[in-house]
């Protein structure tokens, strides 16, 4: 299994000391290889709510879902693809890594 | 008490479904912990907690005995509470005041109904919780299919802190997954020796998996212990006790424990977790203060909150009384401040002043007496005049009300009479005080027949009032046999007026009422609402007007049973300038009621029963059949290995007597439990028989 180096990435909403909402899968040049992502919400679009939204590095939506499926809060994601889902965080790291690896 | 001390205190219930161990796993922890000095058994009617008669007889617990004991630096007050649904307003009020919990499982049957029940209260109230799965050296224990029952029946995010070694009778120990050892007892001396050991070989694979989920689970609430995680590839055992007590007291996991309590292994370790991830009183939110009258608990989101500061005003809530040799004693939890013996209190429920006598530190019956009692501790007062159940006592710099208590509703009636005349007097007293320790009994006088009618949640219950009045009270009482607790209301809106005029010579009696029935939801009692206007009836009689209705409702108009959940305005009237008094107000209130209800559809409720039967699968036809034929309605149906358990609603009238036909039926493999669910309309039929019995 290819082992990244992960930090903390963007917290809850961005204010004060919010639990992680992001975490960053780094390969040992400091390179961004992958993020495993919290599923937030809700967002309304102006035509629907989604009570399940998850944001890349730059805040765009990158998976909308009406509700968060159960054990599926947290998204592993590579390269624009979502590779695994799981109920916590550390699955999820688990889940890019197996992804990574093959 | 200075910050550091509170940190030491553990405010924690045990709570279970009948016999799943709570009397014997505290029995256990007290011999461990050094209170006791030998290890009492329900079933030889010698346990500590245990204390009252009644329970050593029957080898149930019936109250909830105040505990203190200390374990690692840690003070731990304990509350045992009754694993019988009659009982369930102990577990209510325990859980009430307590910051934390010991939920017991047996390993065995694994959620059973009255667990079921009290998690749901436990969620009410937001107690953090550990999971202990209890009675694993019982054959056909079995700690996995125990634990995936909170899964299926509580629908909660568990995680295992521990597995077992070996199986039923050959259980010898426990795998701790946060230590990563194996603890083995050993023979002898009630369980107070063990060893540590390295991890059995044919369960490593097992461990590693299941410590995998625990790190997950741990760490997922807490990111500095993700980063040491990512770090390290690990996390110190310290790192992990942090996030394991986060999580439990955020409710974002519940850690499963296991043992057997009865063959002393599993105890001390439960006793560590109760210290390591249960919170001291400073760990939890503290207490809101009380809704505004007539405001709904649920929504009053933004209330105040009372946090746990010594340095505050006093405020505590009385959360027991009970009446003994010494007169009353009442239990207080302390949430802010501090009280002394002497002080001059406020209860702010009541609105009256009380004097702080005695007070006392309880070890069941006995007690160590204190001169103070500080915020996060628990204490029983002597000779408090007006405080019961559910009332706040504070300070007058500060004089909060807090939160109330919610209380169930009494399903069976029996009426009592004394066997001698002269003890008319000595059981009305006994009654009131026992009515006064137990918010879930009720006692009022049937209008018609005189007799006293005392309501209760169950024919358990009632049988130890009536047996209590005997032995403390030395009142003989002849018994009805149980009712049914009927009830009845309104179903649709209806305006009456009433025209009270009397004239006897002298000044005569004049008073009309005009007045507004109208239903109310399931459960919200009866409301008053003044809407005259221009003094068409003076201030001073409207007290008299509600007064009036609220007595009347007490017989209700189709059979004589209570009169519920209904609203009633006032809205107009007349009055004379000498002949109208308060008496003539009432008056034509009450008869305006016995009108009024005539023409609002009244119909009779009966209280319907949440009932599971546990049968093996050979007899699940009879037992659906005989539900059927007992008006019942089958909500599901589970197969659990060889046996099915049936949910059904069924009325409680048709659940007397059930006990003896559903053994006869399946030739006593089955067994069965009922809880009060809610109160639906009889059926015309039932009503038209109830109504010809009340004629």
């Amino acid at each position: 299994m290819t082992r990244l180096r992960w930090t903390r990435g963007r917290a809850g909403d961005g204010t004060g000391e919010e639990p992680a909402a992001e975490w960053i899968g780094c390969d040992d040049a400091g390179e961004t290889i992958a993020r495993v992502v919290r599923l937030q919400g809700p967002l309304w679009t102006g035509w629907r709510l989604y009570r399940a939204v998850a944001l890349d590095e730059e805040g765009r939506v990158i998976r909308l879902l009406p509700s968060v499926p159960e054990g599926a809060g947290w998204l592993a994601y590579i390269g624009g693809q979502v590779v695994g889902r799981a109920d916590v965080p550390l699955k999820a790291v688990r889940a890019a890594e197996a992804a990574l690896a093959g | 008490m200075a910050a550091n001390t509170l940190e030491t205190i553990r405010n924690i219930g045990i709570t279970a479904h009948i016999d799943a161990g709570k009397t014997t796993t505290t029995e256990r922890i007290l011999y461990y912990t050094g209170v006791s000095h030998k290890i009492g058994e329900v079933h030889d009617g010698n346990t500590t907690t245990d204390y009252m008669e009644q329970e050593r007889e029957r080898g149930i617990t019936i109250t909830s005995a105040a505990v203190t004991c200390a374990w690692k630096d840690h003070r731990i007050n304990i509350i045992d509470t009754p694993g019988h649904i009659d009982f369930n307003i102990e577990v209510n009020r325990s859980l009430r005041v307590l910051d934390g919990a010991i939920f017991i499982i047996e390993g065995v049957a694994g959620v059973q109904p009255q667990s079921e029940t009290n998690w749901r209260l436990a969620d009410r109230y937001n107690v953090p919780r550990i999971i202990y799965i209890n009675k694993l050296d019982r054959t056909g224990a079995d700690f996995y299919r125990a634990a995936a029952t909170l899964t299926e029946k509580l629908g909660i995010n568990w995680v295992a802190l521990q597995l077992p070694i070996g199986a039923e009778d050959q259980f010898v120990g426990l795998v701790d997954l946060v230590e990563q050892r194996a603890i083995i007892w050993e023979g002898g001396e009630l369980g107070a020796k063990f060893r540590y050991e390295e991890i059995p070989a044919d369960l490593k694979d097992k461990a590693a998996e299941y410590r995998q989920n625990l790190l997950d689970t741990a760490l997922s609430v807490d990111d500095a212990a993700m980063e040491e995680y990512f770090d390290k590839g690990d996390v110190s055992v310290e790192t992990l006790k942090r996030c394991i007590k986060k999580g439990t007291i955020s409710g974002a996991f519940r850690p499963v424990l296991a043992g057997t309590s009865f063959k002393n292994k599993g105890v001390q370790p439960l006793l560590d977790a109760v210290v390591d991830y249960l919170p001291s009183p400073l760990d939890v939110p503290g207490i809101k203060v009380a809704a505004e009258e007539g405001a709904d608990e649920s929504e009053d989101a933004d209330r105040r909150i009372i946090k746990v500061d010594p340095d505050a005003p006093f405020a505590g809530l009385a959360f027991k009384t009970i009446n003994d040799k010494y007169g009353t004693l009442t239990f207080v939890r302390a949430y802010s401040g501090t009280a002394k013996s002497g002080d001059m209190l406020l209860n702010t429920t009541k609105g009256s002043r009380e004097r702080i006598g005695r007070m006392f530190q309880m070890h069941a019956d006995k007690r160590e007496e204190i001169k103070e009692v500080h915020a996060g501790d628990i204490v029983a007062i002597v000779g408090l005049k007006d405080t019961v159940t559910g009332d706040t006592l504070a300070s007058p710099e500060d004089p909060v009300v807090l939160e109330r208590m919610a209380f169930p509703v009494p399903v069976i009636d029996i009426s009592v009479e004394p066997k001698t005349k002269d003890s008319v007097e000595k059981m009305t007293l006994g009654l009131q005080k026992l009515a006064g320790e137990d918010p879930s009994l009720r006692l009022r006088t049937d209008q018609e027949t005189g007799q006293t009618i005392l309501s209760g949640m169950g024919e358990l219950h009632l049988d130890i009032i009536v047996d209590r009045l005997k032995r403390e009270y030395g009142v003989e009482a002849n018994i009805g046999a149980p009712q049914v607790a009927y009830r009845e209301t309104i179903t649709r809106a209806h305006t009456e007026t009433y025209t009270h005029k009397k004239q006897t010579g002298g000044s005569g009696q004049f008073a009309e009422v005009k007045i507004l029935f109208e239903p109310l939801e399931r459960n919200k009692g009866i409301e008053f609402d003044n809407k005259v206007v221009g003094g068409a009836v003076p201030k001073e009689y409207i007290p008299a007007v509600e007064k009036g209705i609220r007595a009347q409702a007490d017989t209700g108009v189709l059979a004589g049973f209570p009169t519920v959940d209904f609203k009633f305005s006032l809205i107009d009237g007349k009055y004379h300038d000498v002949d109208s008094s308060a008496l003539a107000f009432e008056i034509a209130a009450k008869a305006c009621f016995r009108d009024g209800m005539k023409n609002a559809g009244p119909v009779i409720l009966e209280p319907i029963m949440d009932v599971e039967v546990t049968t093996p699968q050979d007899h699940v036809g009879d037992v659906v059949g005989d539900i059927n034929r007992r008006r019942g309605m089958i909500q599901n149906q589970e197969s659990s290995g060889t046996t099915v358990t049936v949910r059904a609603h069924v009325p409680l009238k048709e659940m007397f007597g059930y006990i003896s036909d559903l053994r006869s039926m399946t030739k006593g493999r089955a067994s069965f439990t009922m809880q009060f669910h809610h109160y639906d309309p009889v059926p015309r039929n039932i009503a038209d028989e109830i109504m010809a019995k009340s004629a």
